[in-house]
């Protein structure tokens, strides 16, 4: 609030600053002719990308994350801080003392978009659909190893696993375990998500333009919210649009000329703009969960000594990307994830990942290599020149030549080869590189340890080949764990564990910025794998 | 014997009157001024530069031009002088490089076609499909293909340049192979390599030369194109088109960057052009 006081109060600074206001003239003048200000009662929301389906069951996109979170509800939702499991079309839940029964008791009135009453055999049918063997369906990892899922009678669902699941609950809040109608999935096949969606969200689908705008209209009598994160329904406006904006630059200046009254998809440069237009608002979530880190794949010659893994984490300046090439809007880091989430233990041993080029000296030196002519580091006659890999994108590029630029400081040679996003996750299955940088999103200290570091994840996405049996061990233990003593202590050890063993240079952790423009009421984003909007129930006009 | 001194002196002679023309055009020297600074520019400036062109300091990154950074500084802090001064060798060299390749291609396949007929129509057809693309794109489609690497990025540059040269090449070949002094070297039974060299390139070569000259502007213009789509060489190596691109990133907060690139990409390609245009005229009256 005082940054926008301060922009009120002193005209003077804009005039000597004239500069930065001759981009949004330029590209509001380009930008201008397509789109106009929303009618009373819309919200349009800009963004850079569309999805290819709006299917819970078959994407992984944040594209499509963001719209079904609208249209569709899950069984349980999280607090804002991302720690509670609070009820959403579950009105309570029961589990089992041997952690394998949950017992899901569902809201009464529920109904989809076409009026239909939702029931326990909704919540079988779409389990059934998403864990059919064989079906082109993504992320079924969250669901834990299912023996069954059945109804009791109409408003009572019992899910059984084969074993416990500690993360079952937490991992039932992503949009992959939204609702759906299991008939119309059925009559639609592969149209499914593509011409229609019919949900139980606060928002039906109206009408889809691939590329160009999603269309969603209120669900009338939608009143099944959590009210723990604000609005529990009815939604406070009667349409949203999701329209598509493709070049960042143009979406830049459709905020200020309201044309889109929301987006978090404007580029870091632009913030420091917008910071200084009192008409726009800058949000962000209370907590939601991003780091960016460089890996490090073990098995190579020179990585798999773990002095030499420290001597590059040493080596590589993490706060000079957050206030360089992030503009000062992600916060460096030294723990591979945030320390405020669910299991990371305050005791964690990060001193492998400060910045300290002097400390890469000493590790090097011990570890047997010594300065060649050329001043790159040796040893037995091979110099310490490293391979790394990342994405041919802007903020990417400028990743892989500051970590280029800081090796090299030090005496170490590193080959940067950059893909584009369609060929990259390819060559990040292969063992041609050393390094190679990645962010990631998660909710809980065990959500991020199970994504990355099981051994049964070689070579993606644990990249860094970590085959550790005392990994896989403690993992074992935290997902099966049936109290949450147990499952802190065996996710905190393994946190522990596979810190000391330095896998990463962790390096940033990002939040969403959400820029609003003048007609909306300002809200609190929300941070959940980063779908800010979340179910739209807390959009408001002025 | 006498006829291959003749030849030479022939040659000798209307390359110096081609020059004379040239010099009395104002556009060409204006051109050739240009091109000179630009060349002193890559060449010399790299030695008096104070700054080491891949030595990066993200907190300076970029700042617009000041008494220190004359031309501001890029996304890494590095001086954008002292980039450009490198990037403008490494896109020269590359241009030079990918032409020479193409010419000495292009240039033989054009003289194989016109003095062995029956090779004619094989090269020729080929030649015809290759320029069925236009350079850009089969360009792209060769750096894609074989991968980041200075020898790639020749072979793709030197390639898409190649047919434009074939076909002049045999064009010129053509009409030399025309004249009787041809069938003369034939009665008097030279080998065919001495024909092909000492008669028919020598009578060939001035509009394969103008030519070329022409084809090395398309060559930095594609060398430049090449490194901004990011497939050009591999950073930290300084070059314009990927110095151009790195900037667009931040057009409207540090514009310095991707538009000194640019400049000095316009540059090298407008003098070359002009020059080539030049020298086309030059030959163009000599002929008529």
């Amino acid at each position: 609030m005082n940054d926008f006081a301060v922009a009120r109060g002193s005209l003077g600074m804009r005039a000597r600053k004239p500069s930065r206001l001759v981009p949004f003239a330029l590209t509001a003048a380009l930008a201008a002719a397509p789109l106009a200000v929303s009618a009373e009662g819309t919200v349009t929301l800009g963004r850079t990308l569309d999805a290819d389906r709006y299917d819970p069951h078959r994407s992984s996109a944040l594209a499509a994350a963001e719209v079904l979170q609208m249209i569709g509800d899950t069984l349980v939702t999280l607090s804002p801080d991302q720690k509670t499991v609070l009820p959403e079309l579950a009105a309570s839940w029961d589990v089992s003392e041997d952690g394998l029964t949950y017992t899901f008791h569902l809201k009464d009135g529920v109904t989809f978009c076409d009026g239909k009453p939702f029931t326990a055999n909704d919540v079988v049918g779409t389990m059934d659909r998403w864990l059919k063997p064989d079906a082109p369906h993504v992320s079924t990892w969250r669901a834990g190893e299912v023996d069954s899922v059945t109804a009791a009678d109409d408003l009572t669902v019992v899910y059984k696993l084969k074993v416990p699941s500690s993360n079952l609950l937490y991992q039932m809040a992503n949009f992959n375990f939204i609702m759906i109608d299991p008939d119309q999935a059925a009559a639609l096949g592969d149209d499914f998500g593509v011409t229609g969606f019919n949900g139980t969200g606060p928002f039906c689908l109206d009408s889809w333009k691939p590329r160009d705008e999603v269309v969603l209209t209120k669900h009338d009598g939608y009143n099944w919210g959590a009210p723990e994160l604000g609005n529990a329904g009815p939604a406070y406006v009667d349409k949203v649009i999701w329209k598509i904006v493709p070049e960042a630059a143009t979406l830049v200046a459709t905020i200020p000329a309201g044309e889109v009254d929301a987006s978090y998809t404007v580029p870091k440069w632009a913030i420091a703009q917008f910071e200084a237009d009192p008409t726009v608002q800058i949000l962000t979530p209370e907590s939601s969960y991003r780091t960016s880190y460089i890996g490090f794949k073990t098995s190579r010659p020179f990585m798999d000594d773990i002095r030499v893994r420290e001597a590059v984490a040493h080596a590589i300046d993490q706060e000079a990307q957050a206030e360089a090439l992030y503009f000062g809007l992600a916060q460096p880091t030294e723990s591979y994830f945030a320390k405020n989430v669910l299991d990371y233990p305050a005791d964690t041993d990060t001193s492998a990942f400060t910045y300290d080029p002097e400390k890469t000296k000493e590790l090097l030196t011990e570890a047997g290599f010594t300065m060649g002519a050329d001043g790159i580091w040796e040893k037995d006659g091979q110099p310490l020149k490293l391979t790394y890999y990342g994405f041919n994108e802007a903020l990417s590029l400028d990743i892989g030549q500051a970590v280029q630029g800081d090796l090299a400081k030090v005496g170490i040679a590193l080959d940067v080869e950059n893909y584009d996003s369609t060929a990259i996750w390819g060559k990040l299955r292969e063992e041609t590189y050393d390094l190679y940088e990645m962010s990631y999103p998660y909710v809980s200290a065990g959500d991020a340890l199970n994504l990355y570091f099981n051994s049964a994840s070689i070579p993606s996405p644990n990249r860094m080949m970590w085959n550790d049996p005392e990994t896989d061990k403690l993992m074992a233990a935290g997902n099966a764990a049936i109290t949450p003593e147990d499952r802190a202590a065996a996710f905190e050890e393994l946190t522990r564990h596979v810190h000391e063993a330095v896998l990463w240079k962790p390096t940033v952790e990002e939040t969403p910025i959400v820029i609003a423009g003048p007609r909306l009421e300002a809200f609190v984003p929300a941070g959940l794998s980063g779908a800010v909007f979340d179910s739209g129930l807390n959009l408001k006009l002025k | 014997m006498m006829s291959d001194m003749s030849m030479t002196e022939v040659a000798a002679g209307s390359a110096g009157r081609t020059w004379r023309r040239m010099r009395a055009n104002p556009t060409m020297l204006i051109a050739v001024t240009v091109l000179l600074a630009v060349l002193l520019f890559a060449l010399i400036g790299p030695m008096i530069s104070p700054y080491d062109p891949y030595e990066t300091a993200l907190r300076m990154r970029l700042k617009p031009p000041s008494a220190a950074h004359w031309l501001g500084t890029d996304s890494q802090g590095r001086d954008l002088a002292t980039r450009l001064m490198y990037g403008a060798r490494t896109t020269l060299m590359l241009g030079l490089a990918g032409v020479t390749f193409a010419a000495l291609v292009g240039g033989t396949i054009g003289l194989l076609a016109a003095f062995y007929s029956r090779l004619d129509n094989p090269l020729m057809r080929l030649v015809d499909v290759m320029l069925s693309f236009p350079s850009i794109l089969f360009g792209l489609s060769l750096a894609a293909m074989m991968g980041p690497g200075l020898d790639s990025l020749i072979l793709a540059i030197g390639l898409s340049i190649m047919p434009g040269i074939a076909r002049i090449s045999r064009g010129a070949a053509l009409s030399v192979m025309a004249q009787d002094y041809i069938d003369g070297g034939r009665v008097i039974g030279l080998p065919d390599r001495t024909l092909m060299s000492r008669y028919l390139l020598a009578n060939a070569y001035a509009p394969i030369l103008t030519y070329t000259t022409l084809a090395f502007g398309d060559a930095v213009l594609l060398a430049a194109a090449l490194g901004f789509l990011g497939l050009g060489l591999q950073p930290p190596t300084a070059e314009l088109g990927s110095i151009a691109a790195e900037g667009r990133s931040f057009l409207f907060i540090a514009p310095h960057v991707s538009f000194a690139a640019s400049a000095l990409i316009f540059l090298i390609v407008l003098p070359v052009n002009m020059l080539g245009d030049a020298l086309r005229d030059a030959a163009d009256r000599r002929a008529s």
